[in-house]
C-alpha cells in the first residue's frame, strides 16, 4: 500500500510540475527536542502537491504559484499549518501526540484541547503510575487528582481498592466509576469465583498506559449518559511515536512487608494472664485430686524441650519478594504507527500463598492509508494468575470467617505449636489442637499452617481486548469513524479445601472449579463535524451511535468426599458431585448521543453533550441524559492587556456546567421480570415463584452542578483550580421490603435520595527552575459532604452487617451513608474494674462477667451496684461516627538536580473514623489471644486502666457481642505513600552505549505514617466496597509496606 | 489519475455509509427485551401440565425450607423442651431461643416466619393460577388432586405458625392475637399492611384446608417404582386426616381427634389403616429413619438427596443440629442430662434407647435418629403413625376420663414394638391422669427430635423449662411465646408483637 502511495505520490508531483510555474520550498521537521523526523508528510494545503523528509528530516517540495499553505503531518505528530509567505526555506517543529496529550483531554468519542475544555475533568500522566508495585493501575491512582479517591482495604494482592469520585454516589448500586479503555468500558470489581480478589482493571500492564483521564461533572461526563453518574475515567493505552524504532525495557524487584502489626501475647504471657482471667472467674482448678475437672492454661513443649512460643503473624505473614518486566517496540513512519508491548509481573502478598502473575502483551496499530482513510486496532491479551489459599480475611463478608487468615494470626493461642512434636500437624477434632492446655477445650481457630499447606482458591483469567477501527475523512471538517470492540473475560476458578483439617472437614474434602465467561462486544459509530467562519466562530459536532451486548455464562462442579486422601484435584475421586457457578446473564444498551462545542474568538464557550440510552435490564427501559457547560477565557479579552490584569494574572478561565446522568452499575440483567425458578424436591424438579421484578424499574439519577475557576500567577509558574460541585441522588434504587408475611421479600425501587456536595482545591507550582536544579510541586485537596436525604416508604434506616454478621453501620435520612452505630462507653470504672457502657439516654452502667454466687452483685449493674437490665446493641445504640472523609487530598513534589530525581507523594485524608473490631478480638477474654497492653489491666481498686479486670470468657467488655465506641477510632492519617529516589544517565553516556535513555531508581511505598490509628492502616476495609458498610476494620488482613528498586533503559 | 483517485474514494466512502446505514438497521432491538433463559416467566407458570405439576412440587419444597419443615422449624419445637440442652452457645443455632432470651429482630425468628409466609403466599398464588388457567391445562380430577395438596400445604404452614408464635387455643378459647390470614396470592408491592385474626380464625382456617384436602387429595398415589417415596413426600388422603388429629389435639378438641383418627386407626390391635394408604408400625423403629424413609409407618416426611438445590443447608440439618460423631454434626444441642434419658422406666434393652448415642471423646449424649453424613440426607418427619396412635390414645382418656383399655392398647403398641418387656396394663394406673401421664412420656421418648414437644407444652399449658440464670417460663408469662418478626413490625404498619 506504502508503495502504491509512493508511486502515485510520484506522479501526482510528474504531473503538476508540467501544469504550473513552481518554486522550491526546503526545510527540515524536526521533533521538539530538535531530533530530526524522517517521512513526515508535507502537502500544499488544497492541493496534492507534497513529499516527504528524508532520514535527516529535511525535504524540497516544488510548489506551485499560489500556495499559501503548507502541511506537515505524520502518525503519532500533532498535524502544522505553516503559512508560506514569501519563504524559501520553512522549517517545523512537530510536537509528538505525547506531548500533545498533555494539552488535550480524551472525552469520549475524541479528544478536546485542555484549554478549550469546560467540563472538570483530572488527569493523570502514565509515567507516574507506570513503575509502582501495584496490580492494576488505579491502586496506584490515590492523592493524585483532586476529586478521587482511592482506599486500598487491605495488603491481599489484586484486592479492587475503594474507588470513589467525589463521594459516593450510589448506595445499592456500584458506586465505582465507569472504565473505558480505548474506548470500550470494561469490567470492575471483584471478578473472581475464589478467595483469590480478581481485578479486571489488573489486565492492563500500567506500563502501557498513556494516560489517564477522569471526569467528573456532567458537562464531562454525560456523553455516557445512564452509566454517568459515578464519574468516567478514560484509559488511553500508548501509541508508537514518530521517529526511529524505539524499545525500551522496563524492570523492577520489590519485597513487601506488613506495616504495624498489633503486638500480642507471647506463649508465656498469655498462659499466666489466660490463667489469671480463669483465676478470676473462678474457673481455675489445677488441683487433680479434688472433684473438680482441670482447667488451666499450660504452654506445651516443644521438641527442643523449651516452651512453645508461636508467633503467628510468622506463619501467616511473610515478606513478599515481587518482579516486573516490560519491554515495548514502538515507532512510526509517515502512514502507521505501532506500539508493541508485553509483560511479566510475579508478584507475592504479604500473606503467605497469596500471589498475583501476569503474563500480557498489547499491540496497538494505526496507519493512514491515504489523506482520507485511517485504520488501526489494538489487540491486548493478558494471562493472569491470581493465588490465595482459602480465605484470607480481605475480602467483603469474609469478615468473621474462622479460616480467615488476618484473624487467625490474632486469634490462635501462641501457646500451642503449628506442629506437634513428632512432626505432624497440631490438629484438635474441630480447630487447633490444645495440647498441653489442660480443661480447655479451644484455642484457637483452624491452625493455618496446614491449610497454607494443603488449601487453595485459585483463578485464571484470560483477558482479551482488542478494537479495530475504520476511519474516513473525506473533507478537512468531517470526520466518520466506526470502531468494533470486545472485551472477553475467560475465567477458571478453582479451589480446593483438604479434609485433614478446616473449612473442608466435615465434606470430608471439597473441590469446586467453575469457568465462566464474561463478554462484551461494542460497536460505535461517530460522526465529527467540525466547522470555524468568520475567524472567530470555531464549531464542533459529533454525533454518534452504539450498541453494547454483555453476555456471561458460566458453570462449575464441586465435589466432596475424597475416596483417597492422597486426592487433591477435582478430576480426581469423590463420592458427591454438585453443579456450582452456574451463571447466565445478558444485557445490550442501545444508545444514540451527540455533543455540540462552540467559542467564539477563544472567548466564550459552550458546549452540550446528550445521550439516549435504552438498556435490557431495566422495566423503563429509554432515558435520556444531558449535560451543558459554559466557559469564559477571561485573559483571550481585549481589556485583559489594555486593564494590566494580566501582570496579576497570567490568566484566568471561569467555567460553569449542569446537567442530569444516571447509574445502573451492578445492576441485574432481568430486575423487572417476576420468575419461576427451579429446584428439587427430593430428586422431583420444582417450579416457584423466585424473584418478584419491578417492571417500572428506572436507573438512578444524578444531577450534577459544577462551578471552577482556574487561574494563574507569574507567567503561570503556579497555577490554581477551584471547583464547586453539587451532586444531586434521585431515585436511588432500594430493596423496598415487603412485610414478610407478604411471602415476598423486597422489590428494588427508584425511591432513595442523596447529595454530595464539595469543593476541590488544586495548586501546581514550579517554585525553582534552573538549569541543573528545579522543584515542581502540585498539592490537591478535595472537601466532600455526603447526605442521604430519604429512604424508602417504611424504611427509615438501612443497617448494614459487616459479613452478615455484626451490625455495624446504619445509613438514615439526615445523616451521611454508613454510619458507624455503636453503643458507648466510657472507660473502666477505677473502683471497681468493670467496663462502663452507657444506655441510649446516657446513664452509665456497669458490666461485671463473673459474678460470685451469694455476692449479691450483678452483671450488669448501676454505679450503686443495683441491677440494670442488660445493655443491648438494639435499645441502647446510637449513631456515632461518620465512616466518610470530609477531606482527602495529595501533595506532589519532585525535585531534580542533575540526573538524579526525587518524588515524594504524601496523601491524606481527615474527618472520617473507623470502627476498629479488631481491637474487640484483640481484647477478648475468651481464649483469644490478646494485645500486649492487657498486662495493663485493673487489678486493684483505683487502678487507671484502659482494660477492665480480666474474666475468662468476658466477650462483652470488650466489644464482642455489640460493638462498642471503645473501639471507635479516628481515622485521619498523614501517609508518605510514595517516595522514589532515580537517577538518569547523561545523554552523552547513554549515547555511547547505543541507549537512548537510561534511569535506575529506588522507590518506596507506605514509607512513613502519621495516624492515631492503632491497627495497621487507617486505610482500610473490610467490607470491599460495599457503599453503606465502609470504615470498618474486622479482623482485616494487614497493609504492606514495599521497597522497590528498579530501571528503565531505552534503544 | 485524479478521477480514478476520487472514484476510490467514493467507493469508500460508499462503503463506509454503507456500513454506518448497516449498522444503524442492524441493532439488535429485540434484546431490548430479553427472555430469561433459566427461569420461567410468571405470566407462562401454568401453561403446561408438567409447569404445573412442578409448581406442586415446589409448594412442598417451600415446605421443605431448611429454615422451616427442612430443619429449623423442628429444632426449634425440640429445643425448647426439656430434653436438650444447648452446647455451642451460637445464637446463629438457636442457643438464644434454647436459652428463651431470643428477640424477634433475631433470624432465627424472622428467617422461619419469613419461609413459613413465603410457603403460605406460594399455595395461595398456585390456588389463583390454577383457578385462571390452570384446571383448565390439568384437567379438572388432576386439578382437584392439586388444589388439595396447596390447600394442606397452607394449613400446615398456619397450624406450624400458630404453635411458635400464637397463645395456645385454650388461652381464651382461641380469642387471642393469632396470625395475619394471607389467603389470597401477592406478587407485588402495596400488600404489606394487615391486621392478626384471631387464633381461633387462624385454626378454623387450618381446619377447612385439611377438611377440603381431605375431600379431595387420591388415597394413595399410582403405583409404580416411586409410589412409596411419593406416599411419603406428597399428600395424600390420610395424611389431612392425620394432620387433623394433631390439630384437634393442639386445640383440645379430643372428640375430634377420636373422630378423626378413627378413619385410620382400628379399634383394636394389630393397628393398621384401612383405608387409603395402609399405615401401621414397622417392627422395628430404626427402619423408619433409615434409607428408603419410606416405611408405611412415615405419613409424611421431607425427603432429601446429595443434590444441593435437594438439602436444607448450612446450619439447618437435623444431624448438625442433634448428632456429633467425626465430622458427623456439629453438636448444638446434646441430650440434656437430666432429660428423658434419665426415665428409669425406659429400659435400657428398648429399642429407641439405640438412638441415644454417646461421643467417645466428650462423653456427652446425642441423638442419632438423623446420622447420615454431610449434606444430611436423613428425610425430616412430619408426621408418622405413632403419633397418630399416641393422639388418639390421649384423647380417648380425656374422653372418657378413664384408664381407656383402647388408650392402654395403642400406648402398649407403641411401646411394645421397642420394648416387648413392658406391658402396660390397666392396672398399672391409678386414674386416668396417670394414663395421660404415661402417655405424654412415651410422646417424648417416641417422638424425640421430630418437633413435636413444643406442641405438647403449647396445648398442655406447661411452664418452658427453667434455663442457667432464668426460672420456668409460665403461659402468658413473656417469652412463652416468640416475638413477632422484626421486619413484620416494621413492614406491616397494624401487626402487633406478642
Amino acid at each position: 500500500m506504502r508503495k502504491m502511495l509512493g508511486i502515485f505520490l510520484g506522479l501526482l508531483l510528474a504531473t503538476t510540475q508540467l501544469l504550473a510555474q513552481n518554486r522550491t520550498l526546503s526545510g527540515k521537521v524536526t521533533s521538539s527536542d530538535g531530533s530530526p523526523i524522517p517521512n513526515v508528510s508535507v502537502l500544499v494545503k488544497g492541493t496534492n502537491i507534497g513529499t516527504t523528509t528524508t532520514t535527516d528530516g529535511s525535504y524540497s517540495l516544488s510548489a506551485p504559484e499560489g500556495a499559501k499553505t503548507l502541511i506537515f503531518s505524520s502518525v503519532g505528530l500533532i498535524q502544522q499549518e505553516i503559512s508560506i509567505g514569501n519563504k524559501q526555506t520553512i522549517d517545523a517543529a512537530l510536537k509528538t501526540s505525547d506531548e500533545a496529550l498533555q494539552e488535550v483531554v480524551v472525552v469520549g468519542y475524541g479528544t478536546q484541547r485542555r484549554g478549550e475544555f469546560t467540563g472538570s475533568v483530572a488527569s493523570v500522566k502514565g509515567a507516574v503510575i507506570a513503575q509502582k508495585p501495584v496490580q492494576s493501575f488505579e491502586q496506584a491512582l490515590g492523592g493524585r487528582a483532586a476529586g478521587v479517591q482511592i482506599t486500598v482495604p487491605n495488603g491481599v494482592v489484586n484486592n479492587p481498592p475503594v474507588f470513589r469520585v467525589r463521594g459516593t454516589n450510589s448506595i445499592s448500586l456500584s458506586s465505582y466509576p465507569l472504565i473505558v479503555i480505548d474506548g470500550v468500558p470494561t469490567y470492575t470489581g471483584d471478578i473472581g469465583g475464589t478467595n483469590a480478589p480478581t481485578n479486571p482493571l489488573a489486565s492492563i500492564n500500567p506500563n502501557d498506559i498513556e494516560s489517564i483521564d477522569i471526569a467528573k461533572d456532567a458537562a464531562a461526563t454525560s456523553i455516557y449518559g445512564s452509566r454517568a453518574a459515578n464519574g468516567v475515567v478514560f484509559v488511553t493505552t500508548k501509541k508508537g511515536k514518530a521517529g526511529k524504532t524505539k524499545i525500551t525495557y522496563d524492570g523492577w524487584a520489590s519485597w513487601s512487608n506488613p506495616i504495624r502489626l498489633v503486638d500480642v501475647l507471647d506463649g508465656a504471657q498469655y498462659t499466666a494472664y489466660k490463667n489469671q482471667a480463669l483465676r478470676n472467674s473462678n474457673l481455675y482448678n489445677d488441683n487433680a485430686a479434688d472433684a473438680v475437672a482441670d482447667m488451666y492454661f499450660k504452654q506445651a513443649t516443644g521438641p527442643n524441650g523449651q516452651p512453645v512460643n508461636t508467633n503467628w503473624y510468622d506463619e501467616v505473614y511473610r515478606t513478599g519478594f515481587s518482579h516486573n518486566h516490560s519491554i515495548s517496540v514502538s515507532g512510526a513512519n509517515e502512514s502507521t504507527s505501532y506500539y508493541f508491548g508485553a509483560g511479566y509481573t510475579n508478584q507475592e502478598g504479604i500473606l503467605k500463598r497469596n500471589d498475583f502473575k501476569r503474563q500480557n502483551i498489547l499491540f496497538n496499530v494505526d496507519s493512514r492509508l491515504n489523506k482520507v482513510l485511517t485504520v488501526g486496532g489494538k489487540i491486548a491479551f493478558s494471562n493472569e494468575l491470581n493465588i490465595a489459599n482459602g480465605p484470607t480475611g480481605g475480602l467483603s463478608g469474609e469478615g468473621f470467617t474462622v479460616a480467615g487468615l488476618g484473624r487467625t494470626a490474632v486469634v490462635n493461642s501462641p501457646n500451642v505449636s503449628p506442629y506437634n512434636n513428632d512432626g505432624s500437624y497440631n490438629i484438635g477434632s474441630q480447630y487447633i489442637g490444645v495440647q498441653d492446655n489442660v480443661g480447655i477445650s479451644q484455642v484457637g481457630f483452624y491452625n493455618p499452617v496446614p491449610l497454607l499447606d494443603l488449601n487453595r482458591s485459585d483463578n485464571e483469567n484470560n483477558h482479551l481486548q482488542a478494537n479495530i477501527y475504520v476511519q474516513v475523512k473525506p473533507f478537512s471538517w468531517l470526520t466518520l469513524k466506526s470502531l468494533y470492540g470486545v472485551d472477553n473475560i475467560y475465567l477458571d476458578n478453582e479451589s480446593f479445601q483438604t479434609p485433614v483439617h478446616g473449612d473442608g472437614r466435615t465434606a470430608v474434602g471439597s473441590a469446586t472449579s467453575s469457568y465462566t465467561k464474561p463478554k462484551t462486544w461494542l460497536w460505535t459509530n461517530t460522526a465529527q463535524f467540525n466547522y470555524d467562519f468568520n475567524t472567530v466562530h470555531s464549531m464542533s459536532l459529533l454525533v454518534g451511535s452504539e450498541q453494547q451486548r454483555r453476555t456471561s455464562k458460566g458453570f462449575g462442579l464441586n465435589r466432596q468426599g475424597l475416596s483417597d486422601p492422597q486426592f487433591d484435584i477435582i478430576q480426581a475421586g469423590y463420592n458427591l458431585n454438585n453443579s456450582s457457578g452456574l451463571v447466565f446473564g445478558e444485557n445490550y444498551m442501545l444508545s444514540g448521543f451527540g455533543r455540540l462545542n462552540y467559542n467564539y474568538d477563544k472567548r466564550y464557550y459552550v458546549s452540550g453533550n446528550i445521550r439516549q440510552d435504552e438498556y435490557s435490564g431495566l422495566g423503563k427501559k429509554k432515558g435520556t441524559f444531558w449535560g451543558a457547560s459554559l466557559a469564559w477565557e477571561v485573559t483571550n479579552e481585549k481589556f485583559w492587556e489594555s486593564t494590566g490584569l494580566n501582570n496579576i494574572l497570567s490568566s484566568l478561565k471561569v467555567r460553569g456546567s449542569y446537567g442530569k446522568v444516571g447509574n445502573i452499575g451492578g445492576i441485574g440483567n432481568y430486575e423487572s421480570y417476576s420468575t419461576y425458578t427451579t429446584s428439587l424436591y427430593g430428586g422431583i424438579p420444582t417450579l416457584g415463584l423466585g424473584a418478584i421484578g419491578n417492571p417500572t424499574l428506572a436507573w438512578e439519577t444524578s444531577t450534577k452542578t459544577d462551578v471552577g475557576l482556574s487561574f494563574g500567577v507569574l507567567n503561570d509558574k503556579i497555577t490554581f483550580d477551584v471547583a464547586y460541585y453539587h451532586n444531586d441522588i434521585d431515585n436511588l434504587i432500594l430493596g423496598v421490603t415487603q412485610a414478610p408475611s407478604t411471602g415476598l421479600g423486597s422489590i428494588n425501587s427508584n425511591v432513595g435520595r442523596m447529595y454530595n456536595k464539595g469543593l476541590e482545591l488544586v495548586l501546581n507550582a514550579t517554585p525553582i527552575e534552573s538549569k541543573d536544579f528545579s522543584w515542581t510541586t502540585s498539592f490537591n485537596i478535595s472537601f466532600n459532604k455526603n447526605e442521604v436525604t430519604s429512604l424508602a416508604p417504611g424504611l427509615d434506616e438501612l443497617p448494614f452487617s459487616t459479613s452478615g454478621n455484626e451490625l455495624t453501620n446504619k445509613t438514615l435520612p439526615g445523616y451521611s451513608l454508613g454510619q458507624l452505630f455503636v453503643v458507648r462507653t466510657g472507660g473502666v470504672d477505677p473502683a471497681t474494674g468493670r467496663r462502663i457502657f452507657y444506655t441510649k439516654d446516657g446513664s452509665p452502667v456497669l458490666y461485671q462477667h463473673y459474678v460470685a454466687p451469694g455476692s449479691g452483685q450483678f452483671n450488669w449493674s448501676n454505679p450503686d451496684g443495683t441491677s440494670h437490665v442488660p445493655i443491648t446493641q438494639a435499645a441502647d445504640g446510637i449513631i456515632y461516627a461518620p465512616t466518610q472523609p470530609k477531606s482527602y487530598g495529595g501533595w506532589d513534589n519532585t525535585f531534580r538536580y542533575k540526573g538524579f530525581e526525587l518524588n515524594a507523594l504524601i496523601t491524606y485524608q481527615t474527618g472520617f473514623y473507623l470502627y476498629y473490631g479488631t481491637q474487640a478480638g484483640l481484647r477478648d477474654q475468651r481464649y483469644w489471644n490478646n494485645e500486649v497492653g492487657v498486662l495493663t489491666a485493673w487489678q486493684k481498686p483505683g487502678d487507671v486502666s484502659k482494660f477492665p479486670k480480666p474474666y475468662y470468657n468476658d466477650n462483652v467488655s470488650n466489644g464482642s457481642t455489640m460493638p462498642i465506641s471503645e473501639n471507635v477510632v479516628k481515622g485521619d492519617f498523614l501517609k508518605l505513600r510514595n517516595l522514589t529516589l532515580s537517577y538518569t544517565l547523561p545523554a552523552g553516556l547513554t549515547k555511547k552505549v547505543g541507549m537512548t535513555n537510561g534511569r535506575f531508581y529506588v522507590s518506596a511505598q507506605n514509607l512513613a505514617m502519621i495516624t492515631n490509628y492503632p491497627g495497621s492502616d487507617p486505610e482500610t476495609s473490610t467490607n470491599g466496597g460495599e457503599n453503606s458498610g465502609q470504615g470498618v476494620d474486622r479482623n482485616n488482613v494487614a497493609n504492606a509496606r514495599i521497597l522497590t528498586v528498579g530501571l528503565n533503559v531505552g534503544f | 489519475m485524479i478521477i480514478k483517485e476520487i472514484t476510490m474514494r467514493n467507493k469508500i466512502y460508499a462503503i463506509f455509509f454503507g456500513l454506518i446505514l448497516t449498522s444503524a438497521g442492524a441493532c439488535k432491538r429485540e434484546l431490548l427485551n430479553p427472555v430469561p433463559e433459566t427461569s420461567v416467566s410468571d405470566v407462562t407458570a401454568f401453561d403446561t401440565p408438567d409447569r404445573v405439576l412442578s409448581q406442586v412440587n415446589g409448594l412442598y419444597a417451600q415446605l421443605k425450607g431448611g429454615k422451616f419443615y427442612g430443619g429449623r422449624y423442628v429444632v426449634y419445637n425440640d429445643v425448647r423442651g426439656e430434653d436438650f440442652t444447648n452446647v455451642t452457645n451460637n445464637n446463629i443455632t438457636a442457643a438464644d431461643l434454647w436459652s428463651f432470651s431470643i428477640n424477634g429482630s433475631s433470624a432465627t425468628i424472622m428467617d422461619t416466619w419469613a419461609r413459613a409466609y413465603s410457603t403460605i403466599n406460594q399455595c395461595n398464588l398456585f390456588l389463583e393460577g390454577m383457578a385462571e388457567t390452570g384446571t383448565a391445562v390439568v384437567g379438572e380430577a388432576k386439578a382437584k388432586n392439586y388444589l388439595a395438596e396447596a390447600k394442606f400445604i397452607r394449613g400446615l404452614s398456619y397450624y406450624s405458625l400458630l404453635q411458635l408464635f400464637a397463645k395456645p387455643y385454650w388461652d381464651g378459647n382461641g380469642s387471642q392475637p393469632g396470625l395475619p390470614l394471607r389467603l389470597t396470592g401477592i406478587k407485588g408491592p402495596g400488600s404489606s399492611d394487615l391486621v392478626r385474626s384471631t387464633v381461633a380464625e387462624v385454626y378454623a382456617q387450618v381446619i377447612a384446608d385439611l377438611n377440603s384436602a381431605e375431600t379431595d387429595l387420591p388415597l394413595t398415589y399410582p403405583t409404580g417404582a416411586t409410589q412409596a417415596f411419593t406416599n411419603t413426600t406428597r399428600a395424600h388422603r390420610n395424611t389431612a386426616i392425620a394432620l387433623k388429629t394433631r390439630v384437634y389435639l393442639s386445640m383440645r378438641k379430643y372428640a375430634e381427634v377420636i373422630t378423626e383418627a378413627n378413619k385410620i386407626v382400628p379399634a383394636t390391635a394389630p393397628f393398621k389403616a384401612a383405608t387409603g394408604i395402609a399405615h401401621e408400625l414397622q417392627a422395628d423403629i430404626t427402619n423408619v429413619f433409615k434409607t428408603p424413609y419410606t416405611t408405611s409407618e412415615s405419613i409424611m416426611s421431607m425427603p432429601f438427596t446429595t443434590d444441593s438445590r435437594d438439602v436444607s443447608g448450612t446450619q439447618n440439618q437435623l444431624g448438625t443440629y442433634f448428632y456429633n460423631n467425626g465430622s458427623v454434626g456439629s453438636a448444638e444441642f446434646m441430650l440434656a442430662v437430666d432429660g428423658i434419658i434419665t426415665d428409669a422406666g425406659w429400659k435400657t434393652t428398648d429399642k429407641r434407647r439405640s438412638f441415644v448415642y454417646t461421643n467417645a471423646t466428650t462423653s456427652r449424649k446425642y441423638l442419632s435418629k438423623y446420622t447420615q453424613p454431610s449434606p444430611y440426607t436423613d428425610y425430616v418427619p412430619v408426621i408418622r403413625y405413632a403419633e397418630v396412635l399416641l393422639n388418639l390414645a390421649e384423647a380417648k382418656v380425656r374422653t372418657t376420663n378413664t384408664v381407656d383399655a383402647q388408650a392402654i392398647a395403642l400406648l402398649n403398641a407403641v411401646r411394645g414394638r421397642s420394648d416387648a418387656t413392658t406391658v402396660f396394663t390397666a392396672g398399672d394406673f391409678a386414674t386416668s391422669t396417670a394414663l395421660i401421664n404415661a402417655i405424654l412420656k412415651e410422646r417424648r421418648i417416641e417422638l424425640i427430635g421430630e418437633g413435636i414437644r413444643n406442641l405438647d407444652i403449647m396445648r398442655l399449658g406447661l411452664n418452658l423449662p427453667a434455663r442457667p440464670g432464668k426460672a420456668e417460663t409460665k403461659p402468658g408469662e413473656s417469652g412463652y411465646i416468640l416475638p413477632i418478626s422484626n421486619n413484620e413490625l416494621i413492614f406491616n404498619t397494624l401487626m402487633t408483637d406478642n
